[in-house]
């Protein structure tokens, strides 16, 4: 298995745990990656360079990740990035919430390496070898 | 995954303290949503991060929490304290769980079913039966304790639920739909760039390595001192530019890493509003706790050192301070008792206040208990002032609580805190005024870990002592006029008007004793008492590196730590706080003052004056404390500026105002001048001649019409005119320091005094600390006034006055609602016990003596901050509203 070209990755979460397991993983996948702590720096991250790729939590301070999301999809960012939301919220509204926003792929916390590889696979960012 | 695990304590530890300060306020204001949601996603967030390492015991403490706080969320359950008691004990759970994580390095085993239990039996006793069925509320089954929704279980329930939902896929339409529908909530940008910045301008650093940093730094700064000291016995060469600039650099890389060390004390302030709360609830009282200056920067080893201290008086304040409800209302406070801190720079130091409104400190049992407990006998204590009285709580031995609670008196007193305060350099003030309350004003350095010391030797051993204790340096020898004599076996210093008790640094330490017959007394301040050391030589002043003692070492009293010179040497540094209790054996401090007050009676109200010529032959007479320095100017050097005459002092321009105005400036020579400063303004007052520095009794004999002179007097023998140093000090000032813009800014004093000499010296002091002063002549005068409408932030009066005293007039002024909230200083020349404690009940918030001339600029700027910081600290929180 592997990856995919030297692609950007953006990591949302206001857990610094949390942001250093994801980007071990992605890093691992030969992603670059990049972490921002709420939904306000990423949206900040966007506006300097469009990621290829950002995983966003969201349950966040500042700015959620939902909120985050609809406002870089309103970006219309160039080349579009694919969002993966990830959370423990647990409710089916909540992921259609998110897919309705324009969220690519939905994923449980905690996740590991294996389920995020297969998310990334789905939306084509990575493929098994 | 070690280092995760680290980076996972210190998040969760972070998280849980703004836990701890967000329920306390969420409890309070309950329908605060921002607060419970904050709340809420910080439990959350500590939940899913536990999930992610792996952490069962932690997570499902963490789900029960959460799981209460969301049935707060969304008004399923009733904000109960009984409720927030179980979030705050789920919280202690999960700290003391990190706790032994950190110290064993995995998750301890064992059950948290107990308190889970008791948790989940609130969340489902109250738990409303018929939740609102909205199609968008399809919620997963709820999971026991044994963790999380597998992801893959939820796959299938999106995957199910996508196939009913075709229009939810993502499609090649979505992100124009979603550009549509969201076009709205895009938030502000300004507050957007605010929050990037915060996020990308500061990382995390291990604080060994900021350690490590310091003390690499330390050792540059040694050599550096090594290399200047070798330098500076050779005549310049090419080294000495380049050791400049590396001097300067290395100031500013210690600089530099000093404020790497630097921490909010808020940090040290998290953990007070839930140990208020829960005192609160333990004693049935209401308090509030407000925090203003959080973000006040200082050491982190400053910041451990106080953290105990601060604990241990804010609880004293919410146990003993602060009344029942009951007893409150009936005082006619209100119910809510309010306890106030408040952290701010000052001059190199950080000032925290710690200031209640309950019944304050009670002198009276003090007095009894001091007695009681040996601390002093009753003559002694007859004889001391209210403020002496107070002092006691400082003493060893001494808890004023009737009963010992389980809140404080837990073995450690004021004494600890002051002890622990003046360790690291720092003084501790108190005032308290019956039934009002208590304030405590603690004075810390920024920082430890270099110090400035002053180099002495005795017995041909150095030894350094911290420049913060240090107030002057005395040569003593037979022959000068400063001369070390023996009362009771004891020496003392009779220096100025006061004796000084002395430590003799041979004697302590016990180093050999026949030596050099000059000395050296190092006149040494700590927290409220002043004490000389002698010792056998002075040295330079170094800035040393402080290392702490050999664990061998520590059972000596008198050495704080060690260090190494910049020649190179390994010398101990003295710890005033030790010597001064050698010094107090031999001498209490309290002692020390009733002597110096002896020494005062026999020699009466004197004062220093500096005598001078100016505008004919006169002689004239200025009280030296009001003169900073006395300067000698080239006449080249004034420059006569649209008819003016300034004169360029300290990177300033400085008016020169002359003291005659027929003054005729010399072409040739120099103008002495005498400076009066405060504040950073300057003004020069250009004199004939200095003549001479005499102590004498000041009365003023005659008083004058002139303007400029008080009156005329006999000092030192001759016929003098005593100067009115106000008269000048507005003449440079009226245009040059644009007073009017200074008006809007400064302070109003009134200053009520019968002798124009009194309000001529006491009115410049004022001004020049920025506060805009009128004067009275009288009580009559000063009501006068009031019904004129004029408002004023402290009212400054003498006791005894014609037509209406200083004691009618505190209690005229404390009836009046116009004027009742205005802190009240008197200025009296009885300060005897009776008179401070009729002061205080007639309304008087401090009592100064105007005998002690030497030390008035500096008690009045304390009483100035004690009053207007007791007082501003209540009428900010309207608590006296009457």
């Amino acid at each position: 298995m592997g990856v995919v070209s030297n692609s950007v990755c953006l990591i949302v979460d206001d857990s610094r745990v949390i942001r250093q397991v994801a980007a071990k993983f992605l890093k691992g996948l030969g992603f670059q990656v990049a972490e921002a702590e709420n939904g306000r720096a990423a949206v900040e991250f966007c506006r300097k360079s469009v990621p290829e790729f950002v995983l966003l939590d969201w349950n966040m301070p500042e700015m959620d990740g939902i909120t985050c999301l609809r406002t870089i999809r309103a970006m219309d960012l160039e080349p579009r990035p694919s969002v993966v939301m990830c959370t423990t919220e647990n409710g089916l509204a909540k992921i259609r919430e998110a897919l309705e926003a324009g969220a690519d792929e939905f994923i449980m916390k905690p996740y590991d390496r294996e389920v995020l590889l297969d998310k990334l696979v789905q939306i084509g960012l990575a493929e098994r070898v | 995954m070690d280092d995760l695990l680290q980076e996972f304590l210190a998040e969760t530890t972070e998280s849980l303290a703004v836990l701890d300060v967000e329920l306390v306020r969420f409890e309070r204001e309950t329908s605060d949503a921002t607060i419970l949601s904050n709340i809420f996603r910080l439990m959350h967030t500590i939940k899913g991060t536990c999930g992610f390492l792996g952490l069962p015991r932690l997570g499902a403490v963490a789900h029960a929490g959460e799981n209460i706080l969301g049935k707060f969320r969304d008004g399923e359950l009733e904000v109960t304290p009984y409720a927030v008691t179980l979030i705050l004990k789920a919280i202690d759970r999960i700290r003391a769980l990190l706790a032994e994580m950190e110290a064993t390095g995995s998750e301890p085993l064992g059950s948290d079913q107990e308190l889970i239990g008791e948790i989940d039996a609130l969340a489902s006793g109250s738990e409303t039966p018929a939740r609102p069925a909205a199609p968008a509320d399809l919620e997963m089954p709820s999971f026991g304790d044994e963790g999380f929704p597998v992801a893959a279980e939820l796959l299938v329930e999106v995957a199910h639920a996508l196939k009913h939902e075709p229009g939810a896929l993502p499609d090649p339409a979505m992100p124009a739909q979603g550009a549509a529908s969201v076009s709205a909530p895009v938030p502000p940008r300004e507050s957007e760039a605010k929050e990037s910045a915060t996020a990308s301008s500061s990382i995390r650093v291990n604080v060994d390595v900021i350690e490590n940093l310091m003390t690499l730094i330390s050792e540059l700064v040694l050599t550096r001192n090594q290399l200047l000291q070798m330098q500076r016995g050779q005549k310049d060469n090419e080294f000495k530019v380049p050791l400049q600039r590396l001097s300067h650099i290395t100031s500013d890389l210690q600089d530099g890493v000093t404020r790497m060390r630097m921490q909010p004390i808020g940090n040290a302030w998290n953990k007070l509003p839930r140990i208020v709360r829960d005192l609160a609830v333990e004693t049935g009282k209401k308090i509030e706790l407000t925090m203003q200056g959080a973000e006040t920067e200082l050491d982190r080893q400053v910041l451990e050192m106080i953290k105990d201290p601060l604990t241990h008086m804010v609880r004293n304040s919410a146990d003993h301070g602060i009344e029942d409800g009951v007893r409150r209302l009936a005082a006619g406070k209100p119910e809510t008792g309010t306890i106030a801190l408040n952290a701010y720079h000052e001059s190199g130091h950080i000032f925290i206040r710690i200031a209640d409104d309950g019944r304050g400190l009670d002198a009276d049992r003090i007095r009894q208990k001091a007695i009681g407990n040996g601390l002093a006998t009753e003559a002694a204590i007859a004889a001391m002032s209210e403020q002496q009285i107070l002092q006691f709580i400082f003493r060893a031995g001494f808890s004023t609580a009737e009963k010992v609670t389980s809140v404080s008196g837990r073995g450690v007193g004021m004494d600890v805190v002051r002890t622990n305060i003046e360790r690291i350099g720092g003084t501790i003030e108190l005032s308290s005024v019956a039934g009002r309350g208590t304030t405590f004003l603690i004075k810390i350095p920024l920082t430890l870990a270099i110090v400035s010391a002053l180099i002495v030797e005795a017995a041909g051993q150095r030894f350094a002592i911290p420049q913060l204790n240090v107030i002057e340096l005395v040569g003593v020898s037979d022959r000068s006029e400063a001369r070390i004599e023996t009362i009771n076996t004891s020496p003392v210093l009779r220096l100025r008007d006061r004796l000084l008790p002395l430590v003799s640094l041979r004697g302590v330490l016990g180093l050999e004793m026949d030596g050099a017959k000059d000395r050296f007394v190092i006149v040494a301040q700590v927290g409220a008492s002043t004490f000389g050391i002698i010792v056998d030589r002075v040295f330079d002043t170094e800035e040393i590196v402080v290392k702490p003692v050999a664990p061998i070492l520590r059972g000596t009293r008198f050495y704080v730590g060690n260090t190494i010179l910049g020649d190179g040497s390994v010398i101990m540094i003295l710890d005033p706080n030790g010597l001064s209790n050698a010094a107090g054996q031999l001498d209490g401090s309290d002692q020390a003052g009733a002597q110096s007050k002896a020494v005062h009676d026999r020699n009466g109200d004197q004062a220093s004056f500096l005598l001078f010529r100016a505008g004919g032959c006169e002689l004239k007479a200025i009280p030296l404390e009001l003169v900073s320095r006395i300067e000698s100017f080239p006449s080249d050097a004034v420059e006569h500026v649209g008819g003016r005459q300034v004169v360029q002092y300290r990177d300033h321009l400085m008016p020169l105002v002359p003291f005659d105005a027929n003054h005729r400036w010399k072409e040739t020579g120099h103008q002495e001048t005498l400076v009066f400063s405060d504040n950073g303004r300057c003004m020069g007052l250009a004199v004939d001649e200095v003549v001479d520095i005499v102590r004498d009794r000041m009365a003023i004999e005659l008083s004058s019409g002139m303007p400029g002179l008080l009156g005329s007097a006999v000092i030192a023998n001759k016929a003098v005119d005593v100067v009115d140093v106000g008269h000048f000090l507005t003449q440079a000032f009226a245009d040059w320091f644009e007073i009017s813009a200074m008006q809007a800014t400064s302070r109003r004093a009134l200053l009520v005094d019968d002798s124009p000499f009194f309000r001529n010296l006491v009115a410049p002091l004022l001004t020049s600390a920025n506060w805009k002063v009128t004067t009275a002549s009288d009580g009559v005068e000063a009501l006068k006034l009031r019904e004129d409408g004029q408002l004023f932030d402290v009212i400054i009066s003498d006791i005894e006055m014609p037509n209406l005293d200083g004691l009618a007039l505190a209690s005229a002024i404390r009836r009046d609602t116009r004027w009742s909230q205005v802190p009240l200083i008197a200025l009296s020349s009885h300060a005897e016990e009776g008179d401070v404690r009729a002061g205080r009940s007639a309304g008087f918030d401090e009592y100064l003596a105007k005998s002690d001339q030497t030390r008035l600029p500096e008690n009045l700027t304390r009483a100035l901050r004690l009053a207007i910081t007791n007082r501003d600290g209540i009428s900010d929180e309207q608590r006296w509203a009457s």
